[in-house]
């Protein structure tokens, strides 16, 4: 900090002139030895430092600074040159006295051995070169006797511009001078002496500062020396030209003359009138040696001798073209594996020609179309063109760029083998048998049932094959006459809950149908032409059976306070006088009711009913049961296997088998659907149709594996209801949201090894699409190739 | 436990290297990567899995196979490249001091490679390398060719050297010369891109593209570095081939050239081709038969006579020829003999063509005229391959005709290509007299003299016989010029067999249709209205029905059971159009008895037309059935097969169908 800023002070001084400066610090030396005397004589002291406040400063360069203030008016350079002079000469006359004293210390210092340090300031040059003029050496006898000058030691820190060699300097460090508030002095030089503190004001100052500020008053205090720290008048100036912007040394001239150190003035006359010598006139040995020398170079034909460029160009472009034949001994090589050739470009067609034949010229809307387009999307780079004569036809605008894209595609495209199928496509397509080969199936509309306001939700043929039983939105539950389409039974079941499915009892021992509407499952016994009373009464006596049962309190197993998971009961006389004989109340709407083939138990799901989803009901016993405690996902459809005791249950993605004699999970089939609609179970048991709503229909070969065998998307709408035909016929159905019915030829084999045969055989259409719903549910005669469809149109259609 | 893998440091991530890499690694600059990719013949490669291979995620990187680059490390021609990096490095530095003569004292050095090392290359060995065998060289020769006939025809820049574009002129010259003296010239088509050649060289065909010969314009962004690059290396290639080719049929490569005569623009005639022995040299006679021309009768007399000699010379070459044919049943000759079936029941095996007449001898009997306003290289070089030994052209299409006066009484055929001029004076009865008169007449005709159109040579060549001239008469309409490379395919439309042979059931039925209700003009026009309407919603039905399997008829009677309900307009029309024609048939109708016969024929193509509907519909839904039992995959690749097949075969439909409207604009024109 200290250093920094005396330096950055000193700088001016530097550069106006370091031999001034230094010199004058020099001087300054042996003021701390006089401070210490000062601090005994008071005032003396603290006068001489008041006016030089700053620093080393002494008095006479006070007053030097005031001279120059003075006679600053005139012309400056000059006088400062002088005054420099005149300061030279006083240091000198000063100096003089003490150097001589500093050098006989020194003589005495060398001789003892010491360190110079401590007398190195004081040491002059000045006063050396002067003793140079007489004698800056000491002669000493050396080891052998012999004289020996001895020179003085050269001072380096005199009239150098080393900036670190400067005067005492406190070397407290970064510490606040408030630490020797309570010391007589403010810190240390370098040498470790005492740097005393100035006197500061007392009375006598303030009265002195008082009458006249002094020059340079900053008010500041040296850190260095404690003394207050002011402002030469050079320094002044040098702020002053800083601030105009001028160069802050005015003694450094900023153009000066140009010193011609060589003159450009030529002389005539030669220096000397010597005479030329003679191997001026003599040719030389040396060059001789060299010129023979490149002459045996070239007549040894090491040199070539110069030619015209033109013969060299033409011997150059005779040397390019040799001759020879490349495959004298030619061996075929097999080509390399991984090597492509580039493909040639295809040979020109018809339409190339320049008059092609009138049916490549393209019509004007071609044209149009050709030019509009962007010149990538065109699918030829060019247009027939038909000219009449040879004469006619131009250059080809763009046939240069045309080579220029070959070649970059020779050097730069990516070759990659294509293996192009070249074959009929029409062979990739499988063999199928013809329809007329698989016949029978069901082909047109043979009757359609109307009657049902709102949808048809659920159709059903009874065992007997002679009627159909069908369950809409408005409620009711009707019975056909299959053939003839007559309605021969119909009952409301509710007012507001639409029919979701009725399914007939399998067993051809009773004529018993279950109807679902809403959380309610009715079984009814229809009457009709072909019903006999016996046959009506064994069906009376079948579902009358489970009352004695249910009284008799066998089912009762549930544990007090537990709701029974359904409700059996009368349905109450009205219903009762036309056939409905059982309601069963279950906890949630049912959508689907599967019977066991012999007709004891049937299955029921409603999907919405979390736990009790799945329901079994037991004819014989009124009793209800709910076979699973939790699900995993929810359940869509169920049915019982068709000969085994085994159960299946279809969730939204995979479909499970149980078996419910040992009570365990057998399988788990994924179909792979997004959401399964419906399922059906090949009569044989080995095979499994799925139907989904994201329109896929999907045929699973349960002894193969757990994925489709063959998964069939010909519907454009989600499917609805799959069927099986069970009565022996290889077919079954699908029925879709897009209106129509797809029948398959679907025959499962009696070898084991052999893969069913699918094929599709007819799309029946005919159903109308109304609010995106079309066929909603189809069922198949136990017989003929028959099958019957229930549509959102409100009919019921009977194919054949 | 296995050493654990790292990703890419083994498999495809190895095998594949990128061009950055590839640099890299050959320690090249990248311009000179790309020449030595273009030598050696090294192409990028599409890796299997970019993603397996790439390091990094741009998509557009370019991969080499390592192998490839690793080849290129032990290439001779690196150091090359290297050491002219190294000099051009030291003239620069000169230059940049200031230095020229320093500059140019290297500059000139490099010419003195065994001194100052330039780095001067050939690219024989990389020729000999791509090409082991003289057929791999001919197997390529197809871009060589285009790409040097196209620079022999550039116009000289800085980066076409006027050097290089002389050096292209004179190989492409040679190997014209080459075809013409082997006759192994086989087609050519005149196209609107330039006319294309097709020869054959020791059975390899091939094929090449010689533009007009126009100022190229040189549009949009053309690299003439990479040009050039390819350029070097097709010279040498084509220098190489032709030295080959031309010791083969025994001349002396490189022929004489005669610079003079060059610039006179000779073209063909500036070379003198030599043969190594004695048999060669009735060749060198007659190509270079560039006659002095000058309108002074002296030497016109001097041009009769010498006409005269070789016509004399032909006639006795022909007398000469027709017994040493007869008498040839001894000697050993280069044709193909003809298997004949001695015994009755043997397969037939497919021979090559063996015609009495050779093509290559088309024009020899001739002597040909080429008027100043037709193209005279390409005739020149055609005629010539075709055998013509005596080609004359007027003065202003250059050096080296076999006559250069028009009226020279030899001339059998003038090959003109400029407009007849309906003067008046054409008009008149005596034409004759007028013709003689004005002897540059615009109509001016030399008696006994065949005058045609250029076509006529050119489809002469590709039939590979004289076709009559009067087709190709000047002013007549042009028969269509057919290019002789397109090998017709089952199926597709080929504009040379009528249309009745190529067109299907359905198109044939229509269009008789249409004839039909042509003849029968305005009267019907409302009955063709009607069928017209009707035939539009079979196809709507068509279309609709197009997934169903199920039959129209069943439908249809499905419909009727159901009564009017549903009230399809379409099927209703249909049944309302069937009504009426069955209306028609029994003579019910408003029109005549007349036209009842005409409408019973009508009647029964449209019975036809509905039954071959059926049938396809029949087809369609056979196919729909079938398509459904595919697998996904499969499926897609068939009906990718048929999107494209389905493509062409309504490209050629469109073309029927035009040619069907502009035979029947003829025919209307015509009556």
């Amino acid at each position: 900090m200290q250093t920094d800023r005396s330096s950055k002070l000193s700088t001016p001084n530097a550069t106006m002139g370091p031999k001034l400066t230094d010199k004058k610090r020099k001087s300054r030396e042996p003021e701390p030895e006089s401070d210490d005397e000062l601090g005994n004589g008071l005032f003396d002291g603290v006068l001489s430092q008041s006016e030089d406040e700053e620093d080393y400063i002494p008095s006479d360069d006070e007053k030097e600074g005031e001279d120059e203030d003075e006679d600053d008016s005139g012309t400056e350079g000059t006088e400062g040159s002088e005054d420099e002079g005149e300061d030279e000469d006083d240091i000198l006359s000063e100096d003089i006295p003490s150097d001589l004293d500093a050098e006989e210390e020194m003589d005495k210092l060398v001789k003892q051995g010491e360190e110079l340090e401590i007398t190195e300031p004081g040491v002059d040059p000045k006063p050396r070169e002067d003793d140079s003029m007489e004698k800056n050496f000491r002669i000493e006898k050396d080891a052998n006797g012999g004289e020996r000058y001895v020179y003085d030691e050269i001072d380096a820190a005199y009239d150098s511009d080393d900036t670190d060699a400067q005067g005492p300097v406190n070397t407290i460090g970064d510490i606040p001078l408030s630490f020797y508030d309570s010391y007589p002095h403010i810190g240390y030089d370098i040498n470790g002496k005492k740097i005393m503190r100035p006197a500061t004001g007392d009375a006598l100052q303030s009265l002195l500062d008082s009458i006249e500020v002094p020059k340079g008053w900053t008010g500041l205090t040296d850190v260095n020396t404690g003394n207050p720290l002011n402002i030469t008048q050079e320094e002044l100036e040098i702020v002053r030209r800083v601030q105009m912007g001028l160069l802050p040394d005015d003694l450094q001239d900023p153009y000066p003359d140009t010193v011609e150190y060589f003159t450009s003035i030529e002389e005539k006359m030669p220096l000397s009138s010597a005479p030329e010598p003679k191997r001026r006139f003599v040719p030389s040995k040396n060059e001789a040696k060299q010129i023979m020398k490149l002459v045996r170079a070239i007549r040894e034909g090491r040199i070539l001798p110069y030619k015209p460029p033109e013969e060299r160009e033409r011997e150059e472009q005779e040397e390019d073209e040799v001759h020879f034949d490349l495959w004298q001994n030619e061996e075929p090589q097999a080509p390399n594996p991984m090597h492509i050739p580039a493909p040639k470009l295809p040979p020109p067609g018809y339409d190339l020609s320049y008059n092609p034949p009138e049916e490549y010229l393209p019509a004007n809307k071609e044209r149009e179309a050709w030019e509009n387009a962007d010149p990538e999307d065109r699918e030829k780079e060019y247009l027939p063109q038909k000219y009449i004569a040879l004469r006619k036809v131009p250059a080809w605008g763009t046939l240069v760029k045309e080579r220029f894209e070959r070649c970059m595609d020779l050097y730069l495209a990516p070759r990659v083998r294509k293996n192009r199928l070249n074959i009929d496509p029409n062979s990739l397509l499988p063999k199928l048998p013809s329809p007329a080969e698989l016949k029978p199936f069901p082909t047109v509309v043979q009757t359609i049932f109307r009657g049902h306001e709102g949808r048809v939700r659920s159709v059903a043929i009874d065992p007997t094959g002679v009627a159909l039983a069908t369950g809409g939105d408005d409620g009711t539950v009707r019975v056909w006459e299959l053939l003839t389409g007559r309605q021969v039974w119909s009952i409301k079941l509710s007012s507001d809950e639409p029919v979701n499915t009725v399914r007939w009892r399998p067993a051809k021992d009773a004529f018993i149908l279950a109807a679902a509407a809403g959380e309610d499952i009715f079984l009814m016994v229809p009457t009709h032409a072909s019903v006999t009373p016996v046959l009506d009464q064994a069906s009376r006596d079948v579902l009358a059976a489970g009352f004695g049962y249910a009284t008799n309190g066998q089912g009762q197993t549930l544990p007090a306070g537990k709701e029974p998971p359904a409700k059996w009961a009368r349905p109450g006389t009205k219903l009762e006088d036309e056939g409905v004989l059982i309601r069963i109340t279950v906890r949630s709407t049912v959508k689907v009711i599967n019977w066991h083939r012999k007709g004891d138990h049937f299955a029921t799901v409603s999907p919405a009913g979390q736990r009790s989803s799945v329901a079994i009901h037991t004819l014989s016993k009124h009793l209800t049961q709910i076979p699973f405690r939790k699900l995993s996902g929810l359940a869509q459809t169920a049915a019982f296997h068709p000969l085994r005791p085994l159960f299946f249950v279809a969730t939204q993605r995979t479909i499970r088998c149980y078996d419910l004699q040992k009570l365990e999970l057998v399988k788990i089939v994924q179909p792979g659907a997004k959401w399964i609609s419906s399922f059906d179970m090949h009569p044989g048991g080995d095979n499994l149709i799925v139907g989904s709503y994201d329109k896929r229909l999907l045929w699973h070969d349960l002894d193969l594996s757990n994925r489709p065998y063959k998964t069939m998307r010909f519907h454009s709408e989600a499917i609805r209801q799959v069927r099986y035909h069970k009565g022996g016929l290889p077919l079954f159905a699908d029925a879709s949201d897009d209106g129509s019915l797809q029948i398959f030829h679907g025959k499962v084999p009696n070898d084991q090894l052999e893969n069913p045969t699918i094929v599709p055989v007819k799309m029946l259409k005919g159903h109308k699409v109304v609010n995106k719903l079309g066929v909603l549910d189809i069922d198949w005669h136990p017989r003929e190739p028959w099958c019957v469809s229930g549509g959102a149109d409100g009919t019921a259609r009977l194919w054949m | 436990m296995a050493k654990i893998k790292r990703k890419g440091q083994a498999g495809q991530a190895r095998n594949y290297i990128t061009r950055t890499q590839a640099v890299k690694k050959l320690q090249l600059s990248l311009p000179d990567f790309r020449k030595l990719c273009i030598w050696k013949g090294i192409y990028p490669r599409e890796p299997r899995n970019r993603k397996k291979v790439s390091k990094s995620a741009t998509a557009s990187t370019t991969f080499y196979y390592t192998k490839d680059i690793q080849y290129l490390l032990h290439e001779p021609l690196l150091q090359k490249f290297r050491d002219q990096k190294a000099l051009e490095k030291k003239i620069s530095r000169a230059l940049g001091r200031g230095d020229v003569s320093d500059a140019a004292r290297l500059e000139r050095n490099a010419a003195r490679p065994d001194k100052t090392g330039k780095p001067r290359y050939t690219l024989n060995h990389v020729i000999r390398e791509r090409y082991p065998t003289f057929i791999d060289a001919l197997r390529d020769l197809d871009d060589c060719l285009s790409m040097l006939f196209l620079f022999a025809n550039l116009p000289s820049t800085t980066a076409v050297p006027a050097k290089m574009i002389a050096r292209c002129e004179r190989l492409c010259l040679e190997f014209e010369h080459y075809l013409i003296v082997s006759h192994s010239l086989r087609k050519s088509f005149l196209s609107i891109k330039g006319i294309y050649y097709q020869a054959n060289i020791q059975g390899e065909d091939i094929l090449w593209l010689v533009p007009y010969k126009f100022n190229q314009r040189i549009v949009g962004d053309v690299d003439f570095r990479i040009m050039g690059t390819f350029v070097e290396f097709y010279m040498t290639l084509l220098g190489f081939v032709n030295y080959r080719l031309y010791t083969s049929v025994g001349l002396k490569y490189p022929p004489k050239f005669d610079q003079l005569k060059d610039d006179q623009g000779a073209e063909l005639g500036a070379f003198a081709l030599e043969g190594v022995n004695i048999a060669a040299n009735d060749e060198t006679k007659t190509i270079t038969n560039g006659e002095e021309h000058g309108p002074d009768p002296k030497v016109q007399a001097e041009v009769d006579k010498l006409v005269q000699k070789l016509r004399d010379e032909a006639d006795e070459k022909d007398a000469g020829e027709g017994p040493a044919e007869e008498e040839s049943e001894e000697q050993p000759s280069d044709g193909i003999d003809k298997f004949e079936p001695v015994a009755p029941g043997g397969d037939v095996l497919p021979q090559p063509s063996h015609s009495s007449s050779d093509p290559s001898q088309l024009f020899s009997k001739f002597t040909i005229f080429l008027s100043r306003e037709t193209p005279r290289q390409p005739l020149e070089f055609i005629l010539r391959a075709f055998g013509c030994k005596r080609i004359g052209w007027d003065s202003v299409l250059g050096e080296g005709a076999f006559t250069t006066d028009e009226s020279d009484p030899s001339i059998t055929h003038q090959i003109v290509d400029r407009p007849v001029v309906q003067a008046a004076a054409s008009g008149e009865g005596d034409g004759e007299d007028n013709q003689t008169a004005q002897k540059l007449g615009p109509n001016a005709r030399y008696p006994g003299r065949v005058y045609v159109q250029p076509q006529w040579v050119w489809d002469s060549v590709n039939d590979e016989e004289l076709k009559g001239p009067e087709v190709y008469a000047p002013g007549a309409q042009l028969p269509p010029h057919l290019s002789p490379f397109v090998k017709p395919t089952q199926g597709q439309y080929d504009p040379t067999v009528p249309l009745e042979e190529q067109q299907t059931e359905g198109e044939a039925i229509d269009a008789q249709l249409e004839d039909a209700n042509e003849a029968h003009g305005g009267d019907e026009s409302d009955v063709e209205n009607d069928m017209d309407v009707a035939s539009d919603n079979d196809e709507e039905e068509d279309d609709g029905d197009f997934g169903g399997f199920s039959g129209e008829d069943n439908e249809e009677e499905g419909e009727k059971e159901e009564g009017s309900e549903d009230g399809n307009d379409e099927e209703t029309a249909t049944l309302q159009r069937q009504r009426e024609l069955e209306a028609e048939i029994a003579g019910k109708s408003v029109h005549g008895a007349g036209q009842s016969k005409v409408d019973a024929k009508t009647k029964a193509k449209l019975e036809a037309k509905r039954a071959l509907e059926r049938r396809k519909k029949q087809e369609a839904e056979d196919l729909e059935r079938a398509k459904g039992m595919l697998s996904k995959k499969k499926r897609k690749l068939f009906e990718q097969m048929q999107y494209t097949n389905s493509k062409k075969s309504a490209e050629d439909m469109k073309l029927r169908q035009k040619r069907r409207r502009l035979e029947k604009e003829k025919e209307r024109a015509k009556a």
